[in-house]
């Protein structure tokens, strides 16, 4: 249903397709109507988009996180005028929900807040389902790679952590090979990528990073990788290697995080978990820390994104929204930014600073996911999880 | 006697078109969309990439054999548990029957997690590493094969779905009548062997309704067997079937659910064929109040294995549930008790200000829409539910009617919520001719709440109306009462007990499902489910799980009220 969920969608893609030219015809005749329509929010001002969008008094999101509430707060008080109508869903029930009410042609949100960047590139970019909107503030202070597809507000992560208080001397593995020796068979930790789409997308790295793993294989074990049969790549190679030497798969990353991070083990296990969970050690009794330095990468980073619906029914109160969740000039990104400002997680803005009592990226060095990449590569990956459970 | 049957018939003809057609709507609508979303052409691969590719045996062989095994083990265990708490609270003469009775029907009140929590607090080994369960911690090595897998995943199942058969079991066994149990007694048969040959025969209709709905939500449990499952690579059809939707791979996840529908249709084929061509009316208008086996010296047995089924069941899960609420750290005694998750105001330091549950401001309001939506969906799905056994139960010869309205009727809980919440964005999405788009409004919740509920309703009716003898609805057809009467008069009053018990069991799962509305939901009714959802997923463990005791205190409460309203005639109060 993701792909192409009900027959009404080819359907309405087919009148699309036959009244397109239609419009164009209509609108070359009709200049005035079109002028009153076709209003170019990049080029307003900041004053004029807060003008359109408290006309229009009101704005929809469906965000991933609960944490849209604060935003939803800081953004009433910050525009008195304009009401956020928030509902926070998981990433993918958001997804079908946007495709089967884009499908339907019914009511739907204005903006989308969501994750799972390789899926959305598939399930909505392609169908035109979400559009893009860069706030025009945002082309200075974002890197390209955060313009593209949607507008990413901040990174999470999914990377190699151990327990801190059972390993104080640093991480215990300096290697990712090392997890597939004996020393730590049965003790690696990870959601089953089959199951969830973040540890699916960090597999998936791991197979367009191949070459990189590759030559982490040949720094540890002194000798070039040799692919066994129907394996592909180095990074495939790793993660079938892994599941022989008995990793243990979970349902969620609250588990991940409790198994290798409670306090009081002797050995506990390692595990790929958010470096963000980090700051509840203390609330929670657990000893998480980042595996910095591990060779050849820790794990991923990845976007969360907004994005516009296509013919949102609030267009300007829900570009105003996403420039709003862009965060403002000051280090911290101000109240737009504060729910997210998380040591762990990162602002994409290079003029926000990054969250202490956390690596700054560069030292983590994770890989930034490319979420189009991605997107081709990962049914392959899951396919191949699935021969080597 | 001929025209008698006809005057039956007629109405009952336009009945069984009235319920095909909201069945049609409800469930054939998605399921055939479902169905349509696997055939075109980018899709279409997905069948032979589950059926018949290297992928098969993992994604599909290896996880049906743990489905079918969990699920035959749950249903069947469930059925025996279930028949047997119901025999001893309803006929026999052990002590506290009463409290064991009410006792028995929450377990399906708390959520599955709870209960598998319940089992890994107790038996979870060094497998996983993190804080072991008690008897590890006790320095007792406790194997994989009791800490994870097929073993704790279907007594963990049983221990949620055994109370399902307990209800539809003792509604029928209050119905059966002393002179029956008499006449046994006259022909010289011994008290045990009555129960065993004439109580439990009666209720054969009763026992199968509580196999097929314990089988059917074992196989689609999806939180038991990913939590105690995965971490030795079990996997079932609903994990699969899960995560090939969470991955993005929808239409496999959706052949995996066509699958499963298959397999249910096939389980439910072989079990009508148990109960078919029987008559198991024992309401024949002939009244006798029940008796009461007396059991002697294996009075204390029976008491014994009855608590500590229920203790095990209800009291130690319910203690896990709400000691987790007032735990100052996530499942862990060590940073000691507090009432903040609760009551609390926002504090920085604690859950990263998150206040308690009793001060959000929308619980108010999720509480009182989620009691309205579960009492119009247990109305709702009541009504077509029981229209459409009497059906099937009427209409015998016309057999792909009754077996459509069965099967139809059967699968919901198999069709993922996702999939049906999409199917109904596409129905209802958009204006309907003249009619406004329903969609964003409560009435679409409380559809989809319909369609989702039905095995409950229909089961439960059929396994009650089956009881009621069809001499009585002939008499009256003879003086002259219309279908309608017929229905208000005879044969819902008769079968109440069955009916109201369906009524509950529709009411406490629509209390707490959270899969199927939340693609529907939106913030204007706001719902006690979706709360979990939200502290849940930004992992506030002890809100989360605050709000579902209160879902489960809201569930218990209502049938405490519904036995009490339904009056004496409760199998438990006649001690």
């Amino acid at each position: 249903m993701f792909r192409r969920p009900m027959p009404t969608r080819l359907r309405s893609a087919l009148v699309v397709a036959a009244a397109f030219p239609l419009l164009v015809g209509l609108a070359a005749c009709a200049p005035a109507a079109e002028a009153e329509d076709a209003v170019d929010y990049s080029a307003l001002s900041h004053d004029e988009l807060v003008e359109l969008a408290t006309e229009e008094g009101e704005v929809s999101v469906y965000a991933f996180t609960s944490r849209i509430a604060t935003v939803e707060e800081a953004f009433e008080a910050e525009y008195p005028g304009i009401d956020v109508v928030a509902t926070d869903i998981s990433s993918t029930e958001l997804i079908t929900r946007l495709a089967s009410e884009h499908a339907a042609g019914s009511a739907t949100a204005d903006v989308a807040y969501v994750s799972d960047a390789p899926v959305v590139v598939t399930e909505l970019l392609a169908d035109g389902v979400l559009e893009a909107y860069l706030p025009p503030r945002m082309e200075d202070v974002l890197p390209a790679e955060y313009q593209t597809p949607l507008v990413a507000n901040r990174l999470s992560t999914k990377v190699l952590m151990y327990n801190e208080e059972a390993y104080p001397d640093g991480s215990p593995v300096s290697n990712l090979w090392e997890l597939t020796e004996a020393e730590w068979a049965g003790k690696v930790v990870l959601v089953d990528p089959n199951v969830r789409g973040d540890y699916l997308d960090l597999v998936t790295e791991m197979s367009l990073r191949a070459d990189d793993m590759a030559a982490a294989y040949e720094e540890h074990f002194g000798t070039p990788i040799e692919l066994a049969d129907g394996v592909e790549d180095a990074g495939l190679q790793f993660v079938s290697d892994l599941y022989a030497n008995d990793a243990v798969l979970v349902d969620d990353t609250d588990t991940v995080n409790a198994a290798i991070g409670a306090l009081g083990q002797s050995a506990p296990p390692v595990g790929f978990t958010s470096y963000s969970d980090r700051r509840d050690n203390e609330d929670e009794g657990w000893a998480l820390q980042v595996a910095s330095g591990v060779a050849p990468s820790p794990g991923i980073v990845f976007p969360a994104m907004l994005g516009l619906t296509a013919n949102a029914e609030n267009p300007a109160a829900a570009r105003l929204l996403i420039d709003f969740m862009m965060g403002d000039d000051t280090e911290t990104g101000g109240a737009g930014f504060e729910p997210f400002y998380v040591a762990g997680d990162y602002p994409t803005r290079t003029d926000v600073v990054a969250p202490e009592d956390a690596l700054p990226l560069e030292e983590l060095a994770a890989w930034i996911i490319d979420a189009e990449a991605s997107a081709e590569r990962r049914d392959a990956v899951a396919d191949f999880l699935l021969t080597i459970q | 006697m001929r025209r008698v049957s006809a005057g039956i018939r007629r109405p009952t003809t336009w009945l069984a078109v009235a319920v095909l057609a909201v069945l049609v709507v409800l469930v054939a609508l998605p399921l055939q969309g479902l169905v349509a979303a696997t055939l075109r052409p980018d899709a279409i691969g997905s069948w032979t990439d589950v059926l018949a590719s290297p992928l098969s045996a993992n994604l599909f062989w290896e996880p049906l054999r743990n489905s079918l095994v969990v699920g035959l083990a749950t249903g069947l265990i469930a059925s025996l548990l279930g028949a047997f708490l119901a025999w001893v609270v309803v006929m026999s003469d052990v002590p506290g029957r009463r409290v064991i009775g009410v006792l028995a029907t929450i377990p399906f009140a708390l959520p599955s997690f709870a209960i598998a929590l319940a089992w890994e607090s107790v038996f979870r080994n060094e497998r996983l590493g993190g804080n072991p369960g008690v008897l590890a911690s006790l320095g007792i090595a406790v194997p994989d094969i009791l800490s994870w897998g097929m073993v704790p995943i279907t007594l963990t199942l049983v221990a949620h779905y055994y109370s399902l058969s307990f209800v539809v079991v003792a509604a029928a066994l209050s119905n059966v009548g002393g002179d029956l149990l008499a006449a046994a007694e006259l022909t010289g048969a011994s008290r045990m062997r009555i129960a065993g040959r004439i109580a439990l025969p009666v209720v054969a209709p009763a026992i199968l309704s509580g196999f097929l709905l314990a089988f059917a939500e074992g196989v689609s449990n999806f939180a038991v067997p990913a939590l105690l499952g995965l971490p030795v690579r079990f996997q079932t059809l609903s994990t699969r079937l899960y995560g090939s939707i969470s991955t993005g791979d929808t239409e496999r996840g959706y052949v995996l659910s066509i699958l499963l529908v298959v397999i249910a249709a096939l389980v439910l084929w072989v079990g009508n064929r148990f109960t078919a061509g029987k008559s198991f009316a024992t309401i024949t208008g002939k009244s006798s109040r029940p008796r009461r086996a007396n059991t002697g010296p294996w009075k204390w047995v029976l008491f014994a294995l009855s608590v500590a089924l229920v203790t095990a069941t209800t009291i130690v899960p319910g203690i896990v549930l709400a000691v987790s609420t007032v735990l100052r750290r996530t499942n862990s005694f060590e940073a000691g008790l507090t009432l903040h998750y609760w009551i609390g105001e926002s504090d920085p330091s604690i859950a990263q200000g998150m206040r308690g549950v009793l001060r959000d401001p929308i619980a108010l309001d999720a509480l009182v829409s989620t009691v309205a939506l579960g009492f119009a969906v247990a109305l709702g799905a009541t009504l077509v539910g029981l229209v459409g056994a009497y059906v099937v139960g009427r209409l015998k010869r016309a057999r792909v009617v009754g077996g459509s309205i069965s099967l139809l009727s059967y699968v919901p809980f198999l069709i993922p919520g996702i999939a049906f919440g999409a199917a109904f964005i596409a129905q209802f999405g958009a204006p309907i001719g003249p009619l406004p788009s329903l969609y964003g409004t409560f009435a679409i919740l409380v559809i989809a709440g319909i369609a989702a509920s039905l095995p409950f309703a229909f089961q439960t009716s059929r396994s009650a109306l089956g009881q009621v003898s069809g001499d009585l609805e002939e008499a009256a057809v003879i003086a002259g009462a219309g279908t309608a009467r017929r229905l208000r008069r005879i044969v819902f009053p008769l079968a109440s007990r069955g009916i109201v018990s369906g009524g509950i069991l529709v009411f406490v799962t629509m209390v707490r499902d959270l899969s199927l509305v939340v693609l529907l939901v939106t913030p204007a009714t706001p719902l006690l489910s979706v709360m979990t959802y939200r502290y849940a997923s930004e992992g506030f463990t002890q809100s989360a799980n605050a709000i579902t005791l209160v879902i489960a205190i809201v569930s218990v409460a209502a049938t405490l009220l519904a036995r009490r309203l339904q009056g004496a005639g409760q199998p438990w109060s006649n001690a």
